[in-house]
């Protein structure tokens, strides 16, 4: 059944509405990575059984990731005009007492986290009302982790099922599309996204804006739009959490920038260690080639476009642009010399424009509120949000998504809890191995891209990881070199062998060995490697070693003048 | 034509070129190891890097993947530069010890020891800087794919599929003849070329039925008819000797002496 007008949508919303609301119970399961880590899959499976005898007709559905992790498994039930309430850590062996509790219209109170009474979702005029009751229970906007997030991005996160494109359009999915596509200016696409001031979630946070522009006015027989899906930061699993949990509106921002850039076909590239990313992306994309957003003439354009999913085989380096257009094209991931630049010139020479997960998922949101709502979002140089992956020694877990600006006391602090024991905390570990420490008498730093790049750190992709004194900085450096060194390509003699140097020092101060002529000599190597390397990785792998040297000079000295690890981690100096 | 400045002068360039180029013709002297004329440009070697101070994305990078664009202006052997080259070179000689090439490059730019871990052999032998010359030409222009890297990081090697006999190599000998450090050896027996580098890939030579010597290997002949379906039969049955000879006996039978 294809969806050719508003009112086809309009038809299909309604049925959506019917699943999200459908006027009796209904309990969903978090069924995102995280959730069935912490055993969401054998809740599912438990309630899938005793349901059927308790609540006959109850409904039992999945959901995706609501962002805080560290209380999965989460799990919503929703009766008719009540408002959603949310179970947290709820464990197979919870199941009975929580259903002898649903079947008598009544709540587990000792499992409840918060309540939902509406569920706002800046696509549609008004939001979606759920009901109204439970007094007792805290709303989610007055929990701490939530009360100070802005959740664009992971809007219906948690909420929605991410097998559902119903669900998707019940909430206003795929009328930007619509809207965009009746307008059928792909100049309109690009300058709205010029004025909403998006830049790259990637790390890199080049103007979007500009990128499809370049793209937008080369002619070409073909033209690529790829979706860089390799998230390969340790600690970082923003774009897992925004796939598995609501794939659709990565598909919707696709197909409005494959539009935008002239693109005939898309690719979304996703790392192999994300099977749940696959599978949910897979089916969704059947979705929405059922209801006619990707095929030919979509909605009764003339705009036709699909999208396809080429897997990664393990590499990091293929997160890096080049090397994943030469992995896409079949050679082994090795970066390409840039300039030439892929919008003008990437695969099979075609012009191709590589965009992170976030960035994609930013788009149908710009679409439905404008460019003037998205740029009044966030700071002077850096407009929307931010998910972050807020990890490491701190009390509250999870994806956190704040305005650009926000600093970093308020996410670590008052989203995150603060340490974990009363512990001090000392420094975070912002970008992953391309980024660096930043130490907490800096954090009324803004996280924005300009004024962590000036800190010696980056955005990076989102990973934020909390270091209290229980962990030792050299220690982090070395393992964070020890893994880009390892994922070195080895096509380039500056990272090939200057990372592997600099492992050596960081090896040899952390067993007592080192001496201070060899801390200046890794700055040295650092500052070589950093210009030198063809690539971002080996460019931006020193950062870590450099931010580190620069703000915790006195933890390397302890190690190597009294041969002593302050915070007791470096075995050999125990 | 396109106008860009070198060190604040003016240079022509055409559309085509990149800055490597142009920096070659203008007489500047620039050290490159995976630049070739005859390859696509693979920026791998980083021993080519300018800084571009305006015209273009600001910073150091590889002038031979650089393409020439309009008041694009360049600088030369800036501090940095100069620095980051020296450095490069102390680690190409823990690469390639063995090479002489190698070492009389690290020492025009003044550099004779490395701090750099030697392999005794690195993964890819003692010459071999993995500038990717011998996979490029190998791949790229002959399209037989004999070589390529394996593994990754420092154990990166530059071999056969599975370290084993090539079936696919010809022994035309056009690896060894880029190869910017002799790391590529060939034995080449009355009969049989061996291709030592390549797990000793051994190619059968076709000798001149005249003269008895080796003219080139089998299956390069057979490659090159395969290429050129009208070439001369004789080219591949006579050695460049016998040749001469039978043209100088047809000359005198003619009287054209």
């Amino acid at each position: 059944m294809k969806i050719r007008t508003f009112f086809d949508l309009e038809r299909i919303r309604a049925k959506g509405i019917s699943f999200l609301f459908p006027g009796k119970l209904k309990i969903s399961v978090g069924m995102g990575s995280c959730g069935i880590a912490a055993g969401a899959d054998a809740v599912y499976e438990k309630l899938s059984e005793t349901m059927k005898t308790v609540v006959p007709e109850g409904i039992l559905n999945k959901t995706g990731c609501l962002g805080f992790c560290g209380e999965e498994p989460f799990v919503n039930v929703s009766m008719p005009h009540k408002p959603l309430v949310i179970y947290h850590r709820l464990l197979e062996r919870d199941v009975p007492e929580l259903l002898e509790h649903v079947m008598r219209g009544e709540h587990y109170r000792q499992k409840v986290f918060c309540k939902m009474d509406i569920l706002e979702n800046f696509m549609l005029p008004k939001a979606l009302r759920f009901g109204d009751g439970y007094p007792d229970f805290p709303s989610i906007h007055d929990t701490p982790f939530y009360s100070k997030q802005k959740r664009i991005v992971l809007r219906e996160s948690g909420v929605i099922d991410p097998e559902s494109i119903e669900e998707y359009i019940a909430v206003g999915g795929y009328a930007s599309l619509l809207r965009v596509l009746e307008n059928g200016s792909s100049e309109a696409v690009v300058k709205v996204i010029q004025n909403s001031g998006l830049r790259g979630r990637g790390g890199a946070g080049f103007s979007t804006g500009v990128k499809w522009d370049i793209a937008h006015k080369l002619t070409s027989d073909l033209k690529y739009i790829i979706c860089n899906s390799d998230e390969g930061n340790p600690g970082a699993y923003m774009n897992r959490g925004e796939v598995e949990s609501d794939p659709h509106m990565l598909i919707e921002g696709m197909i409005i920038g494959g539009f935008g850039i002239g693109a005939t076909d898309g690719i979304v590239y996703v790392r192999t260690e994300y099977p749940l990313v696959v599978e949910r992306l897979r089916q969704a994309l059947e979705q929405a080639r059922y209801y006619g957003f990707l095929g030919k003439n979509i909605c009764n354009s003339s705009f036709s476009f699909d999208i396809h999913i080429i897997c990664g085989a393990g590499s990091f380096v293929c997160g890096e642009e080049t090397a994943l257009i030469a992995s896409v094209e079949g050679f082994p991931g090795r970066p390409r010399p840039r300039p030439p630049f892929p919008s003008e010139n990437g695969l099979a020479g075609k012009p191709t424009v590589v965009n992170n997960v976030e960035t994609l998922c930013n788009v149908p949101v710009i679409f439905a509120k404008g460019a003037k709502w998205y740029s009044s979002i966030g700071s002077e140089s850096s407009k929307g949000t931010k998910v972050f992956s807020l990890v490491g020694d701190v009390k509250h877990t999870g994806l956190v998504e704040v305005p650009m600006g926000t600093t970093l006391k308020e996410i670590i602090y008052d989203i995150g809890g603060g340490g974990i024991d009363g512990r001090k905390i000392k420094a975070v570990q912002i970008g992953g191995p391309s980024g660096g420490c930043i130490p907490s008498h800096l954090f009324d730093l803004p996280v924005d891209y300009e004024s962590l790049q000036g800190s010696g750190a980056i955005m990076g992709s989102g990973g934020m990881v909390v270091l209290d004194e229980q962990s030792c900085i050299v220690d982090v450096t070395k393992y964070f070199l020890a893994f880009t060194c390892g994922e070195s390509c080895g096509k380039c003699i500056p990272c090939r062998r200057g990372l592997e140097h600099m492992l050596y020092i960081l090896d040899a101060i952390c067993d007592g060995r080192g001496s201070m002529e060899q801390l200046a000599e890794l700055m040295e190597v650092a500052e070589i490697v950093r210009i030198t390397s063809l690539c971002g990785m080996g460019q931006a792998a020193p950062n870590q070693v450099i931010s580190t040297i620069r703000y915790f000079k006195d933890e390397y000295e302890v190690h190597i003048k009294e041969r002593k690890c302050p915070a007791g981690v470096c075995k050999s100096l125990l | 034509m396109i106008e860009l400045y070198v060190n604040g002068v003016a240079y022509q360039a055409r559309e085509e070129d990149t800055v490597l180029r142009v920096l070659q013709r203008e007489g500047f002297d620039i050290p490159t190891l995976c630049y070739h004329e005859a390859l696509k440009p693979f920026g791998a070697c980083r021993l080519c890097l300018v800084e571009v101070v305006s015209g273009g994305r600001s910073g150091i990078t590889a002038s031979c993947a650089l393409p020439v664009s309009q008041g694009l202006s360049i600088k030369l052997d800036t501090p940095d530069i100069v620095r980051a080259r020296k450095m490069l070179l102390e680690m190409y000689l823990a690469e390639a010890p063995q090479s002489q090439q190698i070492n009389e490059l690290a020492e025009k730019y003044g550099v004779t020891r490395t701090r750099f871990v030697h392999a005794d052999t690195s993964a890819s032998g003692s010459r071999c800087v993995l500038c990717g010359r011998c996979v490029r030409v190998c791949n790229e222009l002959l399209g037989l794919g004999a070589i390529n890297y394996t593994g990754r990081g420092v154990s990166t090697s530059i071999s056969t599929p599975w370290h084993e006999a090539s079936d696919v190599c010809i022994g035309c000998g056009a690896c060894a003849y880029v190869c910017p450090t002799g790391a590529i050896e060939i034995t080449d027996l009355p009969d049989l070329r061996i291709m030592e580098t390549w797990q000793r890939t051994a190619l059968i030579i076709r000798n001149c039925k005249e003269t008895k010597q080796g003219i080139a290997t089998e299956k390069g002949i057979d490659l090159l008819y395969k290429l050129l379906p009208d070439l001369p039969v004789y080219l591949g049955e006579l050695s460049a000797e016998a040749r001469r000879t039978f043209i100088a006996t047809g000359m005198k039978l003619l009287n054209r002496t």
